[in-house]
This record gives structure tokens, C-alpha cells and sequence, in this order.
């Protein structure tokens, strides 16, 4: 019985935290559930991979990347969040989404147990950014909401504009 | 404690508790039952956001407070040193939400009627109290918070 109460309890304990990744964009630290993020890139690493589009649209979005026969869309962190322009050094590419993002570091992982609702104090983009928070060691720390990278509506004016420069870029292959 | 909307609290003469909070240079007044508590200056944590005068937020007793810098608003700069924070309700529909205003001093409180306020002043104060020789401004926080983002 002992047993079997220590693995309901752990049991309960495992169904009621949430493993995050705690990363940074310009010194401000933000958690990502881990089951949101696909894999973790370096920069350089990808570097090779991304493609440039041109678009005026979106501009926290200038490359694309190529992944398991996926488009997924680069989206500045710091663009997107209003922070100052940093060098960021990784990319997140993530699960549910077509969106990669530029980050500066990761800084660890971490479980949460309990995610606070953004207060209703909050009413801007904010809202669309965040799952909630986090207390962490004496920390808030934003959780983000991955959908809110990205709307539908600037996928689709990123795809029209990557189906674009696609069909530009192979009519210059064919001129050359 | 109920939490209700600061106009048409009280009329010129009716009596009521109030608690008088100093921002920047200036001394204030809130609705005595709006107020939850002057908490210390404990850590604000920052994080983006876009709305307007919300600077960041506090944690007290497990909760998670937004704090609204309306030093902006009232003083027209953001102070750089203040002592509590004076943590009020905010409605929103049916529900309230504890909100922070970051404080200079110590608050104390008034007993007073409230005197309406004179055409031509912001709508984020209800009216005037006359504290012994002062006049202090009452504060309508939904208004000042949302005047702000307007």
C-alpha cells in the first residue's frame, strides 16, 4: 500500500507539472513548454539552410527554413517582442506551428507546477504572447504561447511572398 | 469590503474613508474600500508587454499583482524611487483584480466629504477632499488606468 501511495503521489506530481525550457531574448527570460519545441539549432548551424525572403508584411520574419519537407518561418525574438536587437545565437523551432524563433540562449530547463493567468491588467499583445506566468526561484517568468508568434493571416501573406521569390528564383534559374 | 466603481460614491457632505497616498510631490485619495493593503517594496518583475503604464508586476501572498506606474499620468515622469506600493481592486465585469500603484510615503486615512470636481479636470478624478488646509485629489483608478491608454 505504501508503494502504491508514493507512486500515486508521484503519479499526480508528474501529471501536475509542466517541463519548460527557460530561455533568454535581449537579458529577459521566457519559458517554453518543451513539448512545443521541435529542436534546438544553432545559428551557424542553420545558417547554410535559411533562405531569404523578401517581404515587407511581416517584419520580424526575413528567412525561411526548410525542415522535414516543412516551411517553417524565422521570426525575430527581439522583433517580436519589442526588445532591443540583439545577436542571437539559436534557434527554436517548433511542434504545432510553422515558426522557427531566434533567441539568445537557452538557460536551462524547468518543471512548473503551476501556471498563473496573465492578470486582466494586461490587455495588449500580451494577451496573444503568453499562456500565463510562472513563479520560478523568486522569478516571473512569461510562458509563452507559441501560436502567438504568428497569426493566420501573416502565414498566409509569408507564404504568398515565399511562393513569390520561389517563382522568381526559378525563373532566374532558367534565364541563367 | 465592496468593490464598486468610484462615481456616484458619495455626494458633497456624505462622509467617507479615504486613503490619502502621495505620488511624486503630490498627495492623492482613494476610496478607503478599494484599498487592500500598502505593501513594501518588494521586487517588481518586468516583462514585454504593450499596455500602457502597466510596468511590470509584484507577487504578494502567492499572487501575481500588476503594477501600474501612474506617476506617468499624475507627474508626468516615471519615479524612480518609491517606498510601497498601495495594492487596490480593479473591476473587470463581475469580477476585481488586486493592482498596484507604486507610492512615495506612508498612507494614512481620511474621513471626508468629497467636493465634486470642477469642469475642465481630467475625468481620472472624482472630485476634491478637504483634508485640514489641503485639497487632495480622489483618484478614479479605472479611469486613470484606462484614460491613459486612450
Amino acid at each position: 500500500m505504501k508503494i502504491a501511495g508514493a507512486e500515486a503521489t508521484k503519479a499526480r506530481r508528474a501529471r501536475s507539472s509542466e517541463a519548460v525550457i527557460l530561455f533568454s531574448i535581449a537579458n529577459q527570460t521566457f519559458a517554453i513548454a518543451a513539448d512545443a519545441v521541435q529542436e534546438i539549432r544553432s545559428t551557424d548551424s542553420l545558417g547554410g539552410a535559411a533562405i531569404e525572403i523578401e517581404q515587407a508584411d511581416v517584419p520580424k520574419v526575413r528567412h525561411l527554413v526548410e525542415r522535414a519537407k516543412r516551411t517553417y518561418y524565422v521570426v525575430s525574438g527581439c522583433a517580436h517582442f519589442g526588445l532591443k536587437v540583439t545577436r542571437p545565437t539559436l534557434v527554436l523551432i517548433l511542434r504545432q506551428i510553422r515558426a522557427a524563433v531566434l533567441v539568445d540562449a537557452i538557460e536551462r530547463m524547468a518543471d512548473i507546477t503551476k501556471l498563473h493567468a496573465l492578470p486582466r491588467g494586461f490587455e495588449g499583445d500580451e494577451r496573444k504572447w503568453y499562456r500565463g506566468l510562472a513563479y520560478l526561484e523568486d522569478r516571473v517568468i512569461p510562458v509563452i504561447h507559441p501560436a502567438g508568434f504568428l497569426t493566420a493571416e501573416e502565414f498566409a501573406r509569408l507564404d504568398q511572398a515565399a511562393a513569390e521569390s520561389g517563382a522568381a528564383a526559378q525563373l532566374e534559374g532558367a534565364a541563367r | 469590503m465592496g468593490a464598486t466603481g468610484m462615481s456616484g460614491a458619495a455626494n458633497a457632505g456624505d462622509k467617507q474613508s479615504y486613503v490619502l497616498l502621495q505620488v511624486g510631490n503630490s498627495r492623492f485619495a482613494l476610496r478607503s474600500d478599494l484599498v487592500e493593503e500598502l505593501a513594501p517594496p518588494v521586487k517588481l518583475h518586468r516583462f514585454p508587454n504593450t499596455t500602457a503604464l502597466v510596468a511590470g508586476v509584484i507577487v504578494r501572498r502567492g499572487k501575481i499583482i500588476p503594477v501600474y506606474d501612474v506617476s506617468r499620468v499624475l507627474c508626468g515622469r516615471e519615479l524612480s524611487v518609491h517606498r510601497f506600493y498601495l495594492v487596490a481592486r480593479r473591476k473587470f465585469e463581475k469580477e476585481t483584480e488586486a493592482s498596484a500603484i507604486p507610492v512615495n510615503g506612508e498612507c494614512e486615512l481620511a474621513t471626508s466629504g468629497l467636493v465634486p470636481g470642477r469642469d475642465g479636470d481630467p475625468a481620472y478624478f472624482a472630485g476634491t477632499l478637504h483634508v485640514g488646509e489641503e485639497e487632495i485629489k480622489v483618484l478614479n483608478l479605472e479611469t486613470l488606468v484606462s484614460e491613459a491608454r486612450a
